[in-house]
């Protein structure tokens, strides 16, 4: 279970102060998928930035199953990104030269999986997202848009992380293709308990979210 | 696959890249190698000729050297109270004279030749008609002979006793160690007798010097030579030894103040030092391209990493989301740096002993190390070190010239190889490139925030 409480996030900028994040208040359940929908610089990118650990709030709560993440040290937020959330990028960012299977594994090693154990989990996680065998072993630039996204996926799910923060990920994606990897995230957060959020400003993959919010300057309001 | 593997592994993500920053730090090592092979070589020759020079300083009167020129003789009290001069150790005191045939019943070895015709009109030189010439015979009177003959008392090469004793060094008796071919010219052997002076000497030993000119000599006690000469009190040369190399330049002005116009004072190591001049800039030269090479060796590779880590910010960022901590992510980096830095340094190393050896010969060249002039007799003895006798002055001295002209000879021809501690340096210097090129790449990651790699999205 996510729960964000008063979230709050301001940057300096050459135009004075910019409110990024205002009293954002939300709660998703384990398995939840929920997407997040709202025009450039409205604040989308931010939020995910705070629920992901990668910048620090203001003040307000992030708490996750009864944890209390918003005010961890560096090296606190960096041990739970490599345990506890998962990253789908609208460009994949997949590492070029490293293989499907090594970039999963390459987000085990940082989770501390037991080395014997990554190899198996790799391969079944790009399994469940229909990369299995031979592909595994191919490198980014030798795989499809849509498979590299897969492989996102299978790194982003592999080391069991408790929340999956999609950051527009079928952006870079056509229709089907897209629709597929956001039937992928839906399935995949059911079978193994993860919540998801997704942001997107496309309408018809927030359709297929449990629920959707919409974030305007900052601010979070529940779509009915 | 952990972050030093992968590092590794990410030396060879661009090939054309990795192959340029390998070759130029190859060649910034090569040379950097080649340099501190050169400064070895050049050091070790530079060594070996200052202690080759010995410490000693030969002193003579003034015009007068090796039985040439004119002038005065100096005294025994100038030559003995040269033993006060601050360092000295030691002085040995010689008296140069000749036998012409009216003089002895020895016969020279040596033909007189057309040589001894050209210089036979001297006093006391070569007698008889333009026909009939015979060549004197050399006497060295000293007050040093010891029992082991070492150090070019007579010209050249190593003189050793292959008969009898050597006289003491106060001996007043009427003895001689005569020269290999001088006793076999003369039937000579330990116990024979010839006449010198009116007197009757006896052979006490014999010497071979392996030089046909020093072989034709003989050596008596001082006293007995100044005697017999009618030179009472008279020395023609001395060899002033000092207690280390570091106190000759002093000892030879002290010297020189001592003796004023009345004598020369000469010292092997001054006329060294000059001929070792084009050497040490050489070494200064080989020093400063040996730093040079490695601060740029460092500076290449921190530009290519600090690239290298610009181009993959993105990346970087990426990997901080997943979790990786910049220590991970750093020492990613520096592997990397290091993988370049290893493989430069084989080719590097490579390359640098091969082309040690030219171009520490090009170096020396280029400052004008090697300057041979004309024939130079090799083998020429010119130091007093060793054990026991050391050359008389006058004789020794002159032969001195002739070494100074081999050093100059020889001065090219250094031996260059490639030691252990060249080998350890190599390391130590790669070390530090991969350290220092790596450093602030590394710092520049662990600036890179991972909330970068979103806004970019």
């Amino acid at each position: 279970m996510l729960s964000v409480e008063n979230l709050n996030k301001s940057f300096k900028s050459d135009g004075g102060e910019v409110h990024a994040v205002r009293d954002v208040n939300f709660r998703a359940g384990d398995g939840e998928m929920v997407a997040i929908v709202g025009a450039s610089g409205s604040g989308k990118s931010t939020l995910l930035s705070l629920l992901g650990l990668l910048d620090a709030p203001d003040d307000g709560s992030i708490e996750m199953n009864g944890t209390q993440l918003a005010h961890l040290d560096a090296q606190g937020r960096t041990r739970y990104r490599s345990r506890q959330v998962g990253f789908v990028f609208q460009s994949f960012n997949l590492i070029p030269n490293l293989s499907a299977k090594e970039n999963v594994k390459l987000a085990l090693e940082f989770a501390d999986w037991p080395k014997e154990d990554r190899d198996a989990r790799a391969e079944a996680m790009l399994a469940m997202v229909g990369l299995g065998g031979e592909k595994g072993n191919r490198r980014p630039s030798k795989l499809s848009g849509g498979e590299q996204q897969r492989v996102a996926i299978a790194r982003a799910f592999a080391a069991q992380p408790q929340l999956i923060l999609a950051d527009e990920p079928t952006g870079s994606l056509d229709r089907a293709t897209g629709q597929k990897i956001v039937e992928l995230l839906r399935n995949a957060a059911s079978t193994l308990k993860t919540t998801v959020l997704v942001v997107t400003h496309d309408e018809k993959v927030a359709q297929q979210a449990d629920r959707r919010l919409e974030i305007e300057d900052g601010v979070l309001t529940e779509i009915a | 696959m952990n972050a030093l593997r992968r590092g590794a592994r990410n030396a060879f993500r661009n090939a054309m890249r990795s192959v340029g920053v390998v070759v130029i730090l190859g060649v910034a090592i090569a040379l950097s190698i080649s340099m501190l092979i050169a400064r070895g070589a050049v050091d070790a020759k530079i060594s070996a000729v200052r202690s080759s020079t010995g410490n000693t300083i030969t002193v003579s009167p003034a015009g007068f050297f090796a039985g040439q020129g004119g002038g005065t003789p100096l005294t025994t009290a100038q030559v003995t109270g040269l033993l006060s001069v601050p360092n000295v150790t030691a002085v040995q005191a010689s008296l140069s004279e000749r036998l012409s045939s009216t003089q002895t019943n020895l016969t020279s070895p040596t033909l007189a030749g057309s040589l001894g015709q050209r210089f036979g009109g001297f006093a006391g030189g070569a007698s008889g008609s333009a026909g009939s010439l015979s060549v004197p015979i050399r006497v060295t009177g000293t007050n040093s002979p010891g029992t082991s003959l070492v150090g070019g008392a007579n010209g050249g090469g190593t003189e050793k006793l292959t008969a009898g004793v050597a006289f003491s060094a106060t001996s007043h008796a009427d003895v001689a160690i005569v020269g290999a071919d001088l006793a076999t010219k003369n039937d000579l052997k330990v116990g024979s007798t010839f006449r010198a002076w009116g007197a009757t000497i006896t052979v006490v030993g014999i010497y071979d010097a392996g030089s046909t000119f020093a072989n034709a000599g003989v050596l008596m006690p001082l006293a007995t030579v100044q005697r017999l000469a009618s030179a009472a009190n008279q020395v023609t040369g001395a060899t002033v030894t000092v207690n280390s190399l570091g106190n000759v330049s002093g000892a030879v002005s002290a010297i020189t103040k001592k003796l004023g116009t009345a004598a020369d004072v000469t010292s092997t190591q001054a006329t060294v030092q000059s001929q070792l001049a084009p050497l040490n800039s050489v070494k200064t030269i080989s020093t400063y391209t040996l730093i040079g090479a490695v601060v740029g060796a460092a500076v290449i590779l921190l530009l290519s990493m600090l690239m290298i880590v610009r181009e993959r910010r993105r990346e970087i960022g990426v990997l901080k989301a997943l979790g990786a901590t910049n220590r991970s992510v750093a020492s990613q980096f520096v592997a990397e740096s290091t993988t370049f830095t290893v493989l430069g340094a084989l080719v590097g190393g490579l390359v640098g002993v091969l082309i040690s050896s030219p171009l520490t010969s090009a170096l020396v060249s280029a400052s004008g190390g090697a300057s041979p002039t004309g024939f130079v007799r090799s083998g020429g003895g010119f130091t007093g070190a060793g054990t026991g006798f050391t050359p008389p002055a006058g004789a020794g001295g002159a032969l001195g010239f002739r070494g100074f002209r081999g050093i100059s000879n020889t001065l090219s021809q250094l031996h260059t190889s490639a030691s252990w501690s060249t080998l350890a340096f190599a390391l130590l210097a790669a070390l530090v490139i991969a350290a220092f090129g790596s450093t602030v790449a590394s710092a520049t990651v662990t600036r890179v925030r991972p909330a970068e790699v979103l806004r970019s999205e």
